[in-house]
């Protein structure tokens, strides 16, 4: 007992130290935000979160782990206030403390008993945990028809910006060409007008 | 005197506290009743500004009336989150957290008329500082704000502590007092605040007696309470006077304390006291001809159950975690001596007591056990281990008396009826025959039927199978399981859970060995149930995995019925769509070979001077969005099963 307490111990401030990112992009590797985060803290440790079971186009997360809690927590702080962009913008990269729960090799917690039971039909808790059942694949598929909402509004937004930009770059590149073939010269020396050189 | 206008608004002044004023002429107050509502110095109200469009929310510190008849009131600030974003430095904040303004300068404080007062505001501290009496979980559920942390407004920072007062107020009325709990308990001012607050004492003071023994945070609790009520009811009293007194009313009431109790208990590991008491039920027993083999003998925390005859009590306490023994100290003199098994024999009755961990070196035990043939109740106590407030819950009996006929000769027990104090839900502790427990087990009836006892979850067996053999990876394993259709999803589960504790939660319900991985945990995921997947070794297994659970109710702690289906994997795909990231097509190329080459300079922070930033901003707008709506969705979902959860009588 002694030593899973101490290992659960450490393991816990291993998860302190720890920093859960997410909305990666597919393209982000583990020695992409090696390199990318090394600027500000010493990463020891990268590894991703698989998605077994949610939709198959999450963004990716990853759990890195630093040196110590106050640099995580920089570097939490850091994102957070600053949209933080990796292989590719604009969407920035979200971090968050990470939690026990987010690993999957954690530790048994200590000196726990666990009891089960099974319920016979004829005891009254058995239609309430039939219906706690009930209930539990309703929430799972709700969470399903999120992820897939929460798709679709990123979706949409990530058209929209693209829409955008798409017409500020033709704007600009109009622009450019109007001022690399002198278009512009002449026509102010028509109209009697500078043009302002930047 | 009331105002006059025409909207007459109901005022009076409380209680004077003294003139001040150069002239003398300043009338400084303690409390005063405004439009029906009583408040007092330190209470945190409401104020509302024409235009602004929340409320402020602030700390009376001084009250007075002025020569000219005009009342005042300085008010100290609390700030919302969204007042000081900038200096919050990424730090979560919860949705109903305040900051108490601290240090010195612009903001700190404000005079204000009384009438700017929008009605009182109950924010409740959570600090935990010692000098700070820790609310209840009740408390904090129905506060409307709460703090725990203090901006000060000269330097423009985040405090965790102060050490003195602030803006000349003293620290104790910084923190909570018994008077917040006037407001949570909808006390009306009329009542006589004695009365009230006596109450209040008597629950703290058991807890101050038992916590006196027990774990740190528990001390807190009752110090802090008894301090500030006394204080409350003479401003000038000493605390220690005071709490001497109310010592006594404390153990008259036992009854009540023993509910608060029950609430406020922590429990830690099993006493090494337990070790012995197993050593000493061992020997007990040992009179009893039994044929009890010790199954699983090698756990060292034991799990105590037995057959007691409990008529009409059956008593279910609550907890929300998994289970240990523990025991709850009901009266501090009333300590039955574990360690004569001697004096069980004849005498039986049921008792709890919470113990902490070593300190307490006797426990009582529940029952006699006797050697009849005829089993009555069993009766499982599970005791709740975790950092959780509630108690000991018993196990609903079994209905299944001929098994346990036959599995247990021996393990009959007269039980007496508890000689503790009424307490509306008395879990009924009993020791344990856990001999008794084992030999149902490995008794025959049990192999083919289902077993409806609540069974401890035990460490499955050749846990280090194939060690040799190389591992392949997880992923390649569900490939191949899912195509064989070993796989098998399991919901519903504690996130606390381990992958071996689902394992072996599998190998005690269905004999069934398994390899576990849980679901991490991501943004998204749910808080209130965590999942995982499990990989049997046969495809007929998982089949009947599945369909058993599906059939039946296959209860864990905290009356989770266990879910399981067919898993059905989801694996990347190989051109993943990601949105978010636009190039400009015609740079297109460019970029990605230069994405390729330098992670550094394309992972940057943005820059508010260009329309990346501008877009970036955007999506971490649907990013808060999402984030709030799956907090929605997760509260919503909470909801739901704590309500269905607390309908379950019986829980494991």
């Amino acid at each position: 007992m002694g030593s899973s307490e101490e290992e659960y111990i450490a393991f816990e401030e291993k998860v302190s130290r720890t920093v859960y990112f997410d909305n990666l992009s597919p393209q982000v590797t583990e020695s992409v935000i090696r390199t990318a985060l090394d600027q500000f803290a010493t990463v020891k440790n990268v590894k991703f979160i698989p998605n077994y079971i949610g939709p198959s186009n999450l963004p990716k997360c990853a759990l890195v782990e630093f040196d110590s809690t106050k640099k995580a927590k920089e570097i939490i702080s850091m994102v957070m206030g600053y949209p933080f962009m990796m292989s590719g913008s604009p969407r920035p990269v979200r971090a968050r403390h990470a939690v026990m729960e987010m690993f999957d090799d954690r530790p048994v917690k200590p000196n726990r008993k666990l009891m089960v039971r099974w319920l016979e039909p004829s005891d009254p808790d058995f239609q309430v945990a039939k219906e706690i059942k009930k209930l539990t694949r309703k929430h799972a598929a709700e969470i399903q028809f999120m992820h897939k909402l929460q798709l679709a509004e990123e979706e949409k937004l990530s058209r929209q910006q693209e829409d955008t930009l798409k017409l500020h770059y033709k704007k600009f590149k109009l622009i450019d060409g109007i001022m690399a073939d002198k278009t512009a010269h002449r026509l102010a020396r028509k109209y009697n007008l500078r043009v302002t050189d930047e | 005197m009331s105002e006059g206008g025409e909207k007459v608004i109901e005022f009076e002044w409380g209680t004077r506290r003294g003139v001040g004023g150069r002239k003398k002429d300043v009338q400084f107050y303690e409390s005063f009743s405004y439009d029906g509502v009583e408040y007092s110095l330190y209470d945190s109200v409401f104020l509302y500004k024409e235009g602004e469009p929340h409320h402020f929310i602030g700390k009376i510190i001084k009250i007075w009336e002025t020569s000219d008849k005009s009342k005042k009131v300085k008010i100290l600030w609390y700030f919302r989150p969204s007042e000081i974003l900038n200096f919050l430095e990424g730090s979560e904040t919860l949705h109903n957290e305040l900051f108490l303004a601290a240090g010195e300068g612009e903001g700190l404080v404000n005079v204000n008329p009384l009438e700017a007062i929008a009605g009182k505001c109950n924010v409740v501290c959570i600090s935990k500082d010692s000098r700070n009496p820790y609310p209840s979980d009740e408390e904090v559920q129905l506060a409307e704000f709460v703090f725990y942390r203090f901006f000060d407004v000269g330097k423009c920072k985040i405090l965790d502590n102060i050490d003195n007062g602030i803006a000349g107020i003293e620290v104790k009325n910084i923190f909570n007092n018994l008077d917040s709990q006037k407001l949570v308990g909808l006390v009306k001012p009329g009542l006589d605040k004695k009365e009230v607050n006596g109450n209040f004492i008597a629950s703290n003071e058991a807890v101050a007696l038992l916590s006196q023994k027990n774990s740190q945070p528990l001390i807190e609790k009752p110090d802090g309470k008894c301090f500030d009520t006394l204080v409350r009811e003479n401003a000038d009293s000493k605390i220690l006077l005071g709490k001497n007194s109310t010592c006594s009313i404390g153990v008259k009431d036992a009854s009540k304390p023993t509910n608060a109790l029950h609430t406020i208990t922590n429990y830690k590991t099993m006493p090494p006291a337990k070790v012995e008491e197993n050593g000493s039920c061992k020997v007990s027993l040992d009179k009893q001809k039994s044929s009890n083999k010790l199954s699983h003998g090698s756990r060292a925390s034991l799990e105590m159950g037995e057959t007691t005859k409990m008529d009409d009590r059956r008593k279910n306490v609550s907890t929300d975690k998994k289970v240990v023994m523990s025991r709850v100290d009901l009266e501090i003199d009333d300590f039955y001596d574990v360690g004569a098994p001697v004096r069980k024999v004849n005498k039986g009755f049921a008792e709890e007591k919470a113990s902490k961990k070593g300190k307490h070196g006797s426990f009582g035990m529940a029952s006699s056990v006797k050697l009849n043939n005829k089993v009555q109740n069993r009766r499982f106590i599970l005791y709740d281990d975790d950092d959780n407030d509630d108690t000991v819950k018993a196990v609903a009996p079994s209905s299944s008396k001929d098994k346990c006929k036959h599995q247990r000769d021996s393990c009959d027990v007269e039980e007496l009826p508890s000689k503790k104090l009424k307490i509306d839900k008395k879990p009924t502790k009993l020791t344990s025959d856990k001999l008794c427990k084992e030999s149902s087990t490995i008794s025959p009836n049990v192999e083919h039927k289902l077993d409806f006892r609540p069974m401890e979850v035990t460490q499955r067996p050749d846990v280090d199978r194939s060690k040799w053999f190389k591992e392949i990876p997880w992923e390649e394993k569900m490939e191949t399981a899912h195509e064989q259709g070993k796989l098998v999803l399991l919901q519903n589960i504690d996130p606390s859970l381990s992958a071996s504790d689902v394992q072996n939660i599998i190998w005690t319900g269905f004999k069934e060995s398994c390899t576990a991985k849980m679901i991490q945990k991501t943004a998204y995921s749910s808080p209130h149930s965590g999942q995982a997947v499990a990989i049997f070794r046969k495809k007929e297994a998982a089949e009947s995995v599945v369909r058993k659970l599906d059939e039946g109710c296959f209860l864990m702690s905290n009356g989770r019925p266990l879910v399981g289906s067919i898993g059905v994997p989801s694996f990347p795909e190989k051109k993943p769509i990601f949105y978010g990231h636009h190039v400009v097509d015609q740079l297109r190329m460019m970029q990605m070979q230069r994405e390729m080459k330098d992670a550094v300079s394309t992972s940057h922070c943005s820059q508010p001077n260009n329309i990346e930033y501008e877009m970036s901003i955007e999506w971490c707008l649907l990013q808060e969005r999402e984030s709030k709506s799956w907090r929605k969705l997760y509260q919503r979902q909470g909801e739901e099963l704590s309500k269905l959860r607390a309908k379950l009588k019986s829980k494991v």
